[in-house]
C-alpha cells in the first residue's frame, strides 16, 4: 500500500520557536517534502509567501510582535498576496473553542493543536490536500466556507485521538 | 445587497500537484518522520533548560515586583511556549504542567504571595519531570497530575 506523494509540495513553516520549526521541518522531510521555507514571525512569513509561493502554510498563532492571525488576514486579503486561496494550517497551544472559532473566522483552512505529533500532522496535510471547500466573501470575511459540512472538510477541533499522540 | 455571500471555487492546485499514491504508506511516512526528528527530540531537554531558567527568572522578578501585568504576561508567554513544545518533543507531562500554569496565569493582573507559590510549584514540577526524565506516554501519572494541579489552582488561586 502506498500513500500521498509529497515530493513536489512546497511548505512554509512559521513559528517563533526555532526548535518547533526544526521539528515540523523534520516531520515534513520524513513525509517526503523536499522544499521548505521557514519564518519566525508574520511579516517574515508573508515575505516568504510572496518570494517562495508555497503550496501550504503551517503557522503558529503567537509569534510576537505579530501573530499568525495577522498572517492569515494578509494572505487572504492583502492586494499583494500571490494566492488568497493558499491552504493554511494553524498550529497552536490555544485550544479553547473561542480560539478555534477566532482562527476559523480569520480564514484558516485547518487547526492543529500543540503539542503536535507526526501522525496528527500527516493526517492534517492529507485532509487539507483533499479539501475542496469553496471560498466565501461576506462582509469582512474571506476564507474557506465555514458552513460546509462535507466529509472531506478538515477537522477544526482539537485532536484528541490516542493514535494522534 | 452588500452582505450577500459570494462563493468562489479555488483552483485545485494541491490535488493536481500531490498524487494520492506513489509515496510511502502512512505508517512508513510517520516512522520516517520520527526517525528524521530523533536527534532533535534528544536535544530538546537542553533547550528546555533555557526556557525553564527564563521562566524562573520571570517568576522571581514578578515576585519581587508584586507581579505587574507585563511581567505576568511574560511568564504566560514562556509557559505557553513550553506547553506547546513539551509534548511535541515527547515530554507530555511538561505540556500538562505548562497548560495548567497557562490556565492559572491567563488574564491575571497581579500575583499575591499565595499565587506566586502556585507558580513556583508548577516550575518545580517541570524541573522534577526533566530530572526524572519522565518521557513518553504516562497516562495515569498525567491524569493524577492534571487533577492535582486543577485542585491547587482552585484552592490557592
Amino acid at each position: 500500500m502506498s500513500g500521498y506523494d509529497f515530493e513536489t509540495l512546497k511548505v512554509l513553516v512559521a513559528d517563533d520557536s526555532r526548535p518547533m520549526r526544526s521539528l515540523i521541518k523534520s516531520f515534513l522531510l520524513g513525509f517526503g517534502v523536499k522544499e521548505m521555507f521557514e519564518a519566525a514571525d508574520a511579516n517574515e512569513a508573508f515575505a516568504e509567501v510572496k518570494a517562495g509561493e508555497p503550496d501550504i502554510v503551517i503557522t503558529d498563532w503567537r509569534m510576537p510582535p505579530t501573530d499568525g492571525l495577522d498572517l492569515v488576514r494578509q494572505i487572504r486579503m492583502d492586494l499583494d498576496s500571490p494566492n488568497p486561496y493558499l491552504p493554511i494550517i494553524m498550529l497552536t497551544g490555544f485550544t479553547e473553542l473561542h480560539r478555534v472559532k477566532q482562527a476559523r473566522d480569520a480564514g484558516v483552512t485547518a487547526f492543529l493543536a500543540k503539542p503536535i505529533s507526526a501522525a496528527a500532522l500527516y493526517r492534517r496535510l492529507c485532509t487539507v490536500i483533499d479539501d475542496q471547500r469553496p471560498f466565501v466573501r461576506v462582509g469582512e470575511f474571506f476564507g474557506p466556507d465555514r458552513r460546509a459540512k462535507r466529509r472531506s472538510e478538515p477537522f477544526m477541533g482539537v485532536e484528541r485521538r490516542r493514535d494522534a499522540q | 445587497m452588500a452582505n450577500r455571500p459570494q462563493k468562489f471555487q479555488p483552483p485545485d492546485r494541491l490535488r493536481q500537484k500531490v498524487r494520492k499514491s506513489g509515496g510511502p504508506a502512512p505508517e512508513q511516512a510517520i516512522l520516517r518522520a520520527l526517525n528524521a526528528a530523533e536527534d532533535l527530540i534528544d536535544s530538546y531537554q537542553g533547550w528546555a533548560v533555557d526556557d525553564l531558567a527564563a521562566l524562573w527568572k520571570a517568576y522571581e522578578e514578578t515576585r519581587s515586583a508584586s507581579g505587574n501585568p507585563r511581567q505576568i504576561l511574560k511568564m504566560f508567554e514562556i509557559a505557553h511556549g513550553i506547553r506547546g513544545e513539551g509534548g511535541s518533543f515527547g515530554f507530555q507531562l511538561i505540556s500538562t504542567i505548562g497548560d495548567s500554569l497557562c490556565k492559572f496565569l491567563e488574564g491575571r493582573k497581579k500575583l499575591g504571595r499565595t499565587e506566586s507559590e502556585v507558580v513556583k510549584v508548577h516550575i518545580l514540577a517541570m524541573r522534577a519531570v526533566f530530572r526524572q526524565n519522565l518521557k513518553g506516554p504516562q497516562p495515569s501519572l498525567e491524569r493524577d497530575l492534571r487533577q492535582l494541579l486543577a485542585l491547587l489552582r482552585e484552592r490557592m488561586g
